[in-house]
């Protein structure tokens, strides 16, 4: 009998048994995500007239939505928010997870982290609705400020500004954040940093030579799981942002349905989606890399 | 115990693959009715796996297995008279130490008297008495493998399958569940297969012993056979502790075998002494620890005498271990000695006269 | 390690800012003036009272019941298939069909409901309750997944052999064994899955034609400055039904937990 020629029996059926049971969500999957999610791909190399669809296919979107003004700026825009709010969030975050992890005594560990996802529950309309109200015009700063006489006029930088969409977001996105970093900080092995120590470094070295490194995984996943969401994010420009400073998923919104040009507004979307991609390869390799600097 | 042993378990050229790691590689055994049998050896050895060929959990690649005579290609885990107790116990943790036991009786024809009946006896055979009610989370180790033994025995199975049942439990634990298992097998009188990487167990428990490294069976034997006749160095090194010697062979007759070793001489060894089939390469003599003896002054060596240095001491309580270079010899030998009353422990360097005899000397080929 | 107070002043001060918002729901839910601002004016029940006269509102929420309840059962369902497959089989293609089954986590919900738009515009299905449900399911799907896979993987697989071993089916071994050890993560499944759904706005606003869903209705009433206080009113008592289920789902989760001996890793992620 040749070994790997007859693999036996049992492993054909389970193999069989396995895409069996599979086969529900991964129909539904197939049906309901990838199948639009090629039909856009194909809406995008069309162009899109009063009188239907074209059939032959050109790159003429996407060299409409890359050399386009409005659109670069947008994606740029929408860029510099989501790195931002990533940027926020994450640096926000790790003492927090850093607490948790290495101060909390661990019975009230799941105490704390169920304290830190909360908010994350709550409605996400209401939460950003909540920053309206609190950054706005006659807003709960601006007229709490004035009620005890600090300032006289309200401000305005806090409305309808980018840095108050940041605000928003940071506070939306927080405990995706911190649940990454908490679990990789988790994972390390207490003798490290004690070992560490032992070796004369002092704590804050010790904090820089190993647990930085060895929570990178932790920090880079925690920077796509934000990063992802916020850069397609069509409520908080949408509501703090007034409408003015719209985002890539309200100019998708725009072009599709209110201009109802299928084709351009599925190049945008596909443009959105590269970028989402290109975005996470980065940061997926940059884990790699830390992942084989420590195995050496 | 019977005298009469039929079969109950045939190995026929067993093999099994995953995917291209060749996992048991020809296994060809039978396994008596009514036996304690364990299979032995180092983990990745493929006991477990050969053990769950018997109960369905694996397939095998070719070959065959048979239970009492039955083939057992197609027949599934389900309906085998084979019941395990397997290695983590697999209590059922949502159920009471009742329902565990009584798991296997969901399909019996019984009324629920009867059943509850068969729960309790089981239970009292383990000494799991008025433990019934008691949610099986809570069990300790010992308990939860007394309920896995319940469990498995209350349906009567042909074989009952042991998967290093005992690994879990601290020393004391093992040793008392060890005398338990011998006993509750006597009773029952139900073919008990062991897998145990433990040797000591596997000396104490067993009736007979397979002895397995990657893939196959090195040795089957009882265990007194293992132990003074092992088929080779590797089960030797594997079953206690044993001095190999690079000898030279003189003359073979057929009847005896001529023998000599750098520190003993001479020596002819009958053919149940010689293992293995001549081979180019060096052959090499075997003798365990407590067959060579310290004879102390006035002491006349039964058999036969060396001479050597004591060139180190260890100390256990109850026993001393001692490495002492023959004259002659270039590696030193492990010996054991009891501490007896009155009996000295030899110093580092002292020099020592070695009683020892050719009957206990074993011949690798 | 020794305690640094200056981590655990930030670290609350990071909690305080976390709930700071959401604290001021109930101050305005109760503050007497339409205009959301301090000075505070006084209490009053009215704008529970409003929320409550608002029919609209009702037919929103019927509607996200119908919804969230619909997409937590057959995400929940379709999260088993997927768990029990992952945690259970070897199977070619595994990683890319786990992959894409877990795609809408880290897809952005416009591009989601703009594809599934241009499909069912397409094939001509009507917007509707049903064409929300559809989406809800895909992004529900990969939470349901996560949370069972956890739920599956503590599971000793001998307890499986072990009762096929005394007689039962896999059936029934499925049955008496596999559901009640998981019960508690197929419950937080639904409970998780239930609110992502009813908190989800992007798919039901552009997937639902003219069907109002609650987020739906509270996104147009936010046209309104005079209805803000209604608004927060909705919000209290949407949050309080928020963590009434979240604290159930994290019972049930940790009684899984302790039910079949594992550790506790803490989080729902």
């Amino acid at each position: 009998m040749e070994p790997g020629s007859t693999p036996g029996r049992f492993r054909n059926s389970e193999a069989a048994n396995g895409l069996f049971m599979v086969s529900p969500p991964a129909i539904y999957a197939v049906l309901l995500l990838a199948a639009p999610l090629i039909a856009m791909v194909l809406y995008s190399l069309m162009v899109d007239s009063k009188v239907g669809l074209s059939s032959g296919l050109t790159f003429d979107n996407y060299l409409k939505v890359w050399t386009g003004r409005i659109d670069q700026a947008l994606m740029i825009r929408s860029l510099t928010v989501s790195a931002m709010v990533t940027l926020v969030t994450v640096l926000l975050a790790y003492p927090v997870a850093y607490f948790v992890s290495f101060h909390v005594k661990p019975e009230k560990k799941s105490m704390w982290l169920f304290l830190i996802t909360i908010p994350f529950w709550t409605s996400y309309l209401i939460r950003v609705f909540l920053w309206k109200v609190i950054l706005g015009y006659n807003g709960v700063i601006n007229s709490g400020l004035m009620s005890i006489g600090i300032i006289d006029e309200p401000l305005t930088i806090i409305n309808y500004s980018l840095g108050s969409m940041i605000m928003t977001l940071a506070h939306a996105y927080a405990a995706f954040a911190i649940l990454p970093i908490f679990v990789s900080l988790e994972k390390i092995d207490r003798s490290f940093l004690e070992a560490g120590q032992d070796l004369g470094e002092s704590k804050f070295r010790t904090f820089i030579r190993v647990t930085l490194p060895l929570s990178m995984p932790g920090v880079i996943a925690a920077v796509l799981i934000v990063f992802i969401p916020t850069i397609g994010d069509y409520v908080t420009p949408e509501l703090i942002g007034g409408g003015k400073l719209p985002m890539i998923a309200n100019r998708i919104e725009a072009i599709m349905l209110k201009q109802n040009d299928k084709a351009l507004g599925s190049a945008i979307a596909m443009t959105a989606m590269l970028i989402v991609a290109l975005v996470s390869i980065v940061f997926i390799l940059l884990n790699r890399r830390f992942l084989r600097g420590q195995s050496k | 115990m019977t005298t009469e042993k039929s079969n109950m378990i045939e190995f026929r050229d067993v093999h099994k693959y995953y995917g291209d790691y060749h996992a048991l590689r020809g296994i060809n055994a039978t396994i008596r009715a009514g036996e304690f049998f364990s299979l032995l050896g180092p983990s990745g050895c493929g006991k477990t796996t050969l053990l769950r060929t018997i109960a369905g959990f694996e397939d095998i690649s070719s070959g065959a297995v048979m239970i009492d005579g039955k083939n057992m290609a197609n027949v599934p885990a389900n309906v085998r008279p084979t019941n395990m107790v397997f290695q983590s116990y697999a209590i059922f943790p949502h159920l009471t130490v009742e329902e565990n036991v009584g798991f296997g009786l969901r399909r019996d024809p019984r009324s629920k008297e009867e059943k509850a009946m068969a729960v309790a006896e089981a239970l009292e055979m383990v000494g799991l008495k008025g433990y019934g009610k008691r949610a099986a989370h809570a069990l300790s180790g010992g308990q939860r493998q007394r309920v896995a033994l319940a469990r498995a025995l209350i349906l009567k199975p042909k074989v009952l399958l042991l998967d290093e049942p005992l690994s879990a439990l601290d020393k004391k634990m093992r040793e008392q569940m060890q005398v338990e298992l011998i006993k509750l097998q006597r009773q029952v009188g139900i073919t008990f297969i062991l897998v145990t990487h433990d040797q000591e167990e596997a000396l104490v428990m067993s009736d007979r012993i397979a002895v397995m490294f990657e893939g196959q069976i090195a040795q089957l034997a009882d265990p007194e056979t293992l132990y003074r006749r092992p088929a080779s160095r590797k089960v030797a090194d594997f079953i206690g502790t044993m001095n190999f010697l690079p000898a030279q062979i003189l003359s073979d007759s057929g009847a005896t075998v001529e023998v000599e070793a750098a520190g003993f001489g001479r020596m002819s060894l009958s053919p149940d002494q010689v293992m293995g089939s001549p081979s180019a390469e060096g052959a090499t003599i075997g003798l365990r620890p407590e067959t060579l003896t310290i004879l102390f002054e006035g002491q006349a060596a039964t058999d036969r005498e060396v001479l050597g240095t004591v060139e180190e001491v260890v100390y256990y309580g109850d026993m001393t271990y001692y490495d002492v270079k023959l004259d002659g010899a270039s590696s030193p030998m492990r010996l054991s000695m009891r501490n007896v009353p009155g009996r000295p422990v030899l110093d580092r360097g002292a020099k020592a006269r070695l009683g020892w005899s050719p009957g206990a000397v074993v011949l690798f080929r | 390690m020794s305690k640094n107070p200056s981590l655990k002043i930030y670290a609350i001060a990071y909690l305080i800012f976390l709930y700071a918002p959401i604290a001021l729901l109930p101050v305005f839910a109760f503050n007497d003036s339409r205009v959301i601002a301090f000075p505070l004016a006084g209490f009053t029940t009215n704008w529970f009272a409003e929320m409550w006269a608002d029919n609209q509102l009702f037919k929103a929420f019927r509607n996200s019941l119908t919804i969230a309840t619909t997409s937590a059962v057959i995400a929940t369902a379709l999260g088993i298939f997927a768990a029990r497959a992952s945690t259970r089989y070897k199977f070619p293609g595994k990683g890319g069909v786990l992959g894409l089954i877990m795609l809408p986590m880290v897809l952005p919900e416009m591009i989601i409901s703009m594809s599934l738009l241009v499909v069912l515009i397409a094939v001509g299905v009507p917007l509707s309750i049903f064409t929300i449900i559809l989406g809800h399911v895909l992004i529900c799907t990969p939470f349901a997944v996560a949370i069972l896979t956890s739920a599956f993987q503590s599971l000793d697989r001998s307890l499986e052999e072990a009762a096929y071993d005394l007689g039962e089916s896999p059936a029934s071994t499925f049955r008496l064994i596999i559901l009640p050890l998981v019960m508690p993560g197929i419950i937080s499944s639904l409970l998780i899955c239930f609110t992502i759904s009813l908190d989800e706005f992007i798919i039901a606003y552009f997937l639902g034609g003219n069907q109002s869903v609650l987020s739906v209705y509270i996104f147009g009433q936010f046209r309104f400055p005079a209805k803000v206080p209604a608004v927060m009113a909705l919000g209290f008592v949407l949050v309080c039904i928020s963590v009434c289920l979240l604290t159930i789902a994290e019972y049930f989760r940790r009684r899984g937990i302790a039910k079949t001996g594992g550790k506790d890793t803490g989080g729902f992620l």
